[in-house]
């Protein structure tokens, strides 16, 4: 039956070839093509960008659109605001949900597995059957209006994409290695700060792109809490420029290329990282 | 058994039980210290507020002052409300649309990238990336290309003679251009079906195409089975991204919420609504109940069907 595939003629398997790198082609231009016309947009003059029938290629191509749109819009304060928020929850994401990924996986006792479903269950409910009750919570304690309410849970593992995948990765890391360091009296406090995260650099890089990419993206956390502009981040202040600048696209394509930009650098520089931390994931190993 | 040997390994067994429970017990305390993070997290901001949540939700609590006690009346005032039934309404369309339509995009995705041929990884990049455009970014540039009048979509129609839809301001197109939005955006669920498409051991497809399966046999025989715990992951995953779609409806209808007329209220942005513009959080509380209670009974339901369809190649 074999000899039916290597039989087939020549043409056929060239026309194979084609079809695939067509559907592949077409596929690329659909899901490439808004950030193309995004980019194109934004270095065009307003009278280009609406002009009937379309103008592709910017005639002049008019980079001024970026240092007018960030002057007009506190653009860099927004991104300061977000660069803050996400060096905060990194460092909150990075120490307590590596903490709770040992306890999790590292350590045995009883309840262990209940528990790591019981967390790993909480990401079916729905986000807004909480919010309500926290949002009281933190207005009583004065939180709100800055983004201590954002901050403070992921220093208490609110993390759990996170603590998922770091303990997904502390269960690769043989036992015999803790077993060793127990021998020779360390206790696990020493053995997770001094052994298993210097062995787990790139399961923690993970952890810190995603929360990364998270802040960078997040809109409704800071919709709820930040209510000062000067606080915004920049998911706020790029839905401001969009409410504002209707009637100059070019303004909103630039702003909005200016907020797309430094993720998609990212993910080339750490494409590795992107694409096995999701694989983790969704298949619980490395992928 | 004599009577000597039969007395002395009691001791033995006491003195290793009362040995392992002292372990048991300092593994127990070491365990639970290092999860005590989340356990504190878990009880402050999980367990409480979802407690506090359902009780709120039988009062008519504004935020400020006491909480009265009403009973079910936020419930009985909910059945009358018009917006509450449309905002569910238009939730359950964009679920019923969007879940299937982004499992099959997606997957369809990872099936071509899966494919052996040249340049691969290129392709990967360009699928993945839309994925993590900032939501409001992505937000902006839909509403740039669809707009009716401006938008290059509608100028191209235009070019082929057809008089484009008013997309995000049209009372019918506005949750398909939603749902549209989103399907630009499956590069997650595309790349964790990747990753379960290339763990797919070669032989079962080697072992087919002897037997001479055809591809649209070893998809449906070998791919789809080797695949559903994958699916039923990502489709978990939808499912409560669904339930609480907010952020692009909100975004991109702006000043004109839930426009045009009602046609992108969502459920939760209705229930956002009522809690922080109008401050009935009581009525709101009740709401985010019965959100849970749906998303609850909807993940019962897949669960339960998931023993007819997904298939664990460990158990067999």
């Amino acid at each position: 039956m074999t000899t039916v595939n290597s039989n087939a003629s020549r043409p056929r398997l060239l026309a194979g070839i084609a079809g695939k790198h067509a559907a592949l082609l077409l596929a690329a231009v659909i899901l490439g093509f808004p950030l193309l016309w995004m980019v194109l947009t934004s270095l065009k003059s307003n009278v280009q960008a609406l002009a009937v029938p379309p103008v592709v290629i910017p005639n002049p191509i008019l980079f001024s659109n970026y240092p007018d749109m960030l002057n007009a819009v506190s653009f860099y304060r927004y991104i300061l605001n977000t660069l803050m928020y996400a060096a905060v929850t990194i460092v909150g994401v990075g120490i307590s949900s590596s903490l709770v990924a040992y306890g999790f996986s590292r350590l045995q006792w009883p309840g262990r597995d209940f528990l790591f479903k019981v967390m790993v269950s909480t990401l079916l409910i729905p986000f807004f059957a909480t919010l309500i009750p926290l949002f009281v919570m933190y207005k009583k304690f004065h939180m709100v209006g800055w983004y201590l309410p954002l901050m403070v849970p992921t220093f208490l593992g609110s993390s759990i994409f996170s603590t998922f995948l770091l303990r997904q990765f502390f269960m690769t890391i043989p036992q015999s290695v803790s077993d060793a360091a127990r021998m020779d009296g360390a206790n696990e406090f020493r053995i997770y700060s001094r052994i298993i995260l210097p062995m787990s650099k790139p399961a923690l890089a993970t952890v810190i792109l995603f929360q990364f990419v998270y802040c960078w993206n997040d809109y409704l956390g800071p919709l709820v809490y930040i209510n000062n502009q000067n606080w915004y981040p920049l998911s706020l202040g790029l839905d401001q420029v969009l409410g504002t600048y209707t009637t100059n696209w070019p303004w909103v394509m630039a702003a909005a290329t200016t907020a797309t930009v430094p993720i998609i650098v990212l993910f080339f520089f750490a494409q590795r990282t992107f694409i096995s931390g999701i694989a983790i994931q969704g298949t619980g190993d490395k992928g | 058994m004599s009577s000597p040997s039969a007395a002395l390994p009691p001791t033995a067994t006491s003195r290793r039980t009362k040995l392992s429970s002292f372990r048991l017990t300092r593994q127990t305390r070491n365990g639970l210290l290092f999860v005590s993070p989340w356990l504190i997290g878990f009880a402050l901001f999980f367990a409480y507020p979802f407690f506090a949540t359902v009780y709120y939700s039988f009062t008519n609590f504004s935020g400020v002052g006491a909480a009265h006690w009403v009973g079910l009346q936020n419930y009985r005032n909910l059945l009358h409300d018009g917006l509450f039934w449309t905002s569910l309404y238009n939730t359950g369309f964009y679920t019923v649309f969007e879940l299937p339509l982004s499992t099959l995009v997606a997957l369809g995705l990872a099936l071509l990238l899966n494919m052996d041929v040249r340049g691969r990884s290129i392709y990967r990049t360009i699928f993945y990336i839309p994925s993590i455009v900032p939501i409001v970014a992505s937000c902006m540039i839909f509403v740039w290309i669809f707009n009716p009048a401006t938008g290059i979509v509608n100028d191209a129609l235009n070019d082929i003679h057809v008089s484009g839809p008013g997309w995000f301001f049209s009372t019918f197109w506005s949750k398909p251009s939603l749902i549209l939005l989103g399907l630009w955006g499956v590069g997650q669920p595309m790349v964790i079906y990747l990753a379960g498409l290339q763990s797919i051991p070669a032989e079962l497809y080697e072992v087919a195409a002897l037997d001479g399966a055809n591809a649209w046999a070893r998809l449906r025989n070998i791919t789809l089975p080797m695949l559903s715990p994958v699916i039923l992951f990502n489709v978990i995953l939808q499912l409560v991204a669904c339930f609480s779609y907010f952020t692009q409806a909100q975004v991109i209808e702006g000043s004109n919420v839930g426009g045009p007329g009602t046609s992108t209220w969502f459920y939760v942005q209705y229930l956002y609504e009522q809690a922080f513009q109008f401050l009935k959080l009581g009525y709101s509380s009740a709401m985010a109940f019965i959100l849970f209670v749906i998303s609850a009974i909807v993940m019962v339901i897949l669960f339960r069907s998931s023993s007819r369809w997904v298939y664990y190649a460990s158990e067999n």
